[in-house]
């Protein structure tokens, strides 16, 4: 009796923790839709904000953040996965790629202001960029960098070697293997990465604080040297100011707006996974 | 008989693990050679240094010649992926790609295009005209007794085919490629009794245009397909012959004991 009576206690147990995480994702996410929904209109999406932020929309903030977005995936993206490639594929035991990989993993663990920190002080100050589009892209494109070589780097090892070895024996070169592939089969693996690795990106504050956002600007970003508006500066500078509450509608909306971006992308990533999941088994 | 394969002192190591003990051996054209031998034996280690797929073995080091047509393939100026175009290999599991039946025997070719002057060891080749490549690729599966089976369903992916149908896709798509030696890494071990009859007849039809060299576990498929058969044990060649003088009047006491079933 007692036997049984221990295996529901902690089956309880497990259930509340479970339940737990689910409510409080519930309350946060309800809270916000609540509170933002109504701010959400044609004009909150498509114009500029008028009377410090208690009047007209948040165009410009959603414009950049996608200026930003586009960008870091055009650098780390490709570093990342050619990283992953050489990890895995061409260095698999070597003493250099066991020594990326932990500087990878530990990569992955720096806080955001640090990278702020680095991207002020070498991009803006040392490289002479300036406040920029592309000192805060390429900021956020050192803190996903880690979790794009990560991501790929498992798909690519979810390859079995039996494939790599099935195409070398019909005497095509590592490159035409990992090329047709190796590189194909992990694919969906590598993009979910990417797109979970952007959303994080999405919503980083600090690397992009110190790097080129700005609160307030009347146009939008000419080119990549320009300063630009982003969703989560803007939440966190209005909702910082000493009069706070005037902009609370504008700061749901924002809110609002940032979570469907990031929950829309993240949907993107599981659509993409189960149907690369039904072309490529094995 | 002529001679295709060369031998001569082969030793392979593992890290600090030896593999292989001065292996000397000779495979004749146009026949099979059987490779047995228990668990542990070195029989695929063996066969897969005559492709150079032990090369993407880290630490593996091979020492010897392996002479074919009278050319050490493990001389510094030997292109590996030459190598493995001449000699093709099929692996225990089947292993076709995740792509169409097509796919699965058009890839190789269609990269490697037609070499119609082998003397420039590949460095000018023709492409494929699409008309070409199919009959390539119907060509192949019929050699490899698939066509029937598959001709109605040409795009469907390789995965639905079953695991001897895998197997024969596998050798067809190996064949595509026209190598001159083929090398089966115990092909039967994940089939059936009916699947493992079918690869084991298309192996001795087989021996006509290609030299065949099967490692296997099972000592009546070795009896059963093989002109020859090498019994390796502890990383030793302890005996090579004609299959029937190996099965009926071993030199060797160990031979006897395992063929027997003593040891195994």
């Amino acid at each position: 009796m007692r036997r049984r009576t221990k295996e529901r206690l902690f089956f309880m147990l497990f259930r509340g923790c479970a339940w737990a995480v689910g409510l409080a994702l519930l309350i946060i996410v309800g809270y916000i839709v609540v509170l933002g929904i109504g701010v959400i209109s044609w004009e909150f999406l498509t114009e500029f904000p008028r009377r410090g932020f208690t009047e007209g929309g948040i165009f410009p903030a959603i414009v950049g953040t996608l200026y930003l977005m586009a960008l870091v995936m055009v650098i780390a993206v490709p570093i990342g996965v050619l990283t992953a490639v050489y990890i895995s594929e061409y260095q698999g035991k070597s003493r250099f790629a066991g020594a990326l990989r932990v500087a990878v993993n530990n990569l992955a663990g720096v806080p955001s202001i640090v990278y702020g920190l680095l991207g002020l002080g070498m991009l803006v100050f040392y490289l002479n960029w300036g406040f920029s589009l592309l000192a805060s892209a390429m900021t956020l494109a050192f803190l996903v960098l880690p979790l794009v070589i990560t991501a790929s780097r498992e798909a690519i090892q979810a390859v079995p070697s039996s494939l790599r070895e099935a195409s070398l024996a019909l005497g095509t070169t590592k490159w035409q293997t990992i090329r047709h592939h190796v590189l194909p089969y992990s694919t969906p693996g590598i993009l979910t990465g990417i797109i979970l690795s952007l959303s994080r990106a999405a919503g980083e504050t600090a690397p992009i604080l110190l790097t080129g956002v700005v609160l307030t600007k009347t146009i939008l970003p000419q080119d990549v040297w320009d300063t630009f508006m982003a969703m989560p500066f803007q939440l966190y500078a209005l909702a910082t100011r000493t009069v706070f509450e005037k902009t609370a509608d504008f700061q749901y909306g924002t809110a609002l707006v940032l979570l469907i971006m990031v929950v829309l992308m993240n949907l993107a990533a599981i659509v993409i996974r189960n149907r690369y999941r039904e072309k490529y088994k094995w | 008989m002529s001679e295709n394969i060369k031998v001569t002192g082969l030793n392979v190591w593992f890290d600090k693990n030896q593999a292989l003990k001065d292996v000397s051996i000779t495979i004749p054209k146009n026949e099979i050679t059987a490779v047995i031998g228990p668990s542990g034996c070195g029989k695929s280690t063996f066969i897969r240094c005559i492709n150079r797929m032990n090369d993407l073995v880290p630490k593996c080091k091979v020492t010897g010649r392996i002479e074919v047509d009278g050319k050490d393939i493990y001389d510094a100026d030997v292109d590996v992926v030459e190598v493995r175009k001449r000699i093709g290999m099929v692996f225990q599991k089947p292993n076709p790609f995740p792509k169409s039946i097509f796919e699965n025997i058009a890839y190789a070719p269609r990269i490697h295009g037609k070499d119609l002057d082998p003397s420039l060891q590949g460095t000018k080749v023709t492409k494929y005209t699409k008309k070409e490549l199919a009959e390539l690729v119907e060509r192949s599966l019929r050699r490899a007794a698939l066509w029937d089976e598959v001709k109605d369903r040409m795009e469907k992916s390789a995965y639905d085919l079953s695991g001897g149908q895998q197997q024969r896709l596998c050798i067809a798509r190996t064949m595509a490629v026209d190598p001159e030696i083929i090398l089966f890494d115990e092909p039967c071990s994940a089939l059936d009794p009916i699947a493992t009859a079918k690869i084991e007849d298309l192996l001795v039809d087989l021996k006509k245009d290609y030299t065949v060299v099967i490692v296997t576990h099972n000592m009546q498929q070795a009896a059963r397909v093989a002109d020859r058969t090498a019994f390796f044990y502890l990383g030793e060649l302890i005996e090579f012959g004609e299959t029937e003088r190996i099965f009926e009047k071993p030199e060797q006491k160990l031979t006897e004991q395992y063929i027997t079933g003593r040891m195994g």
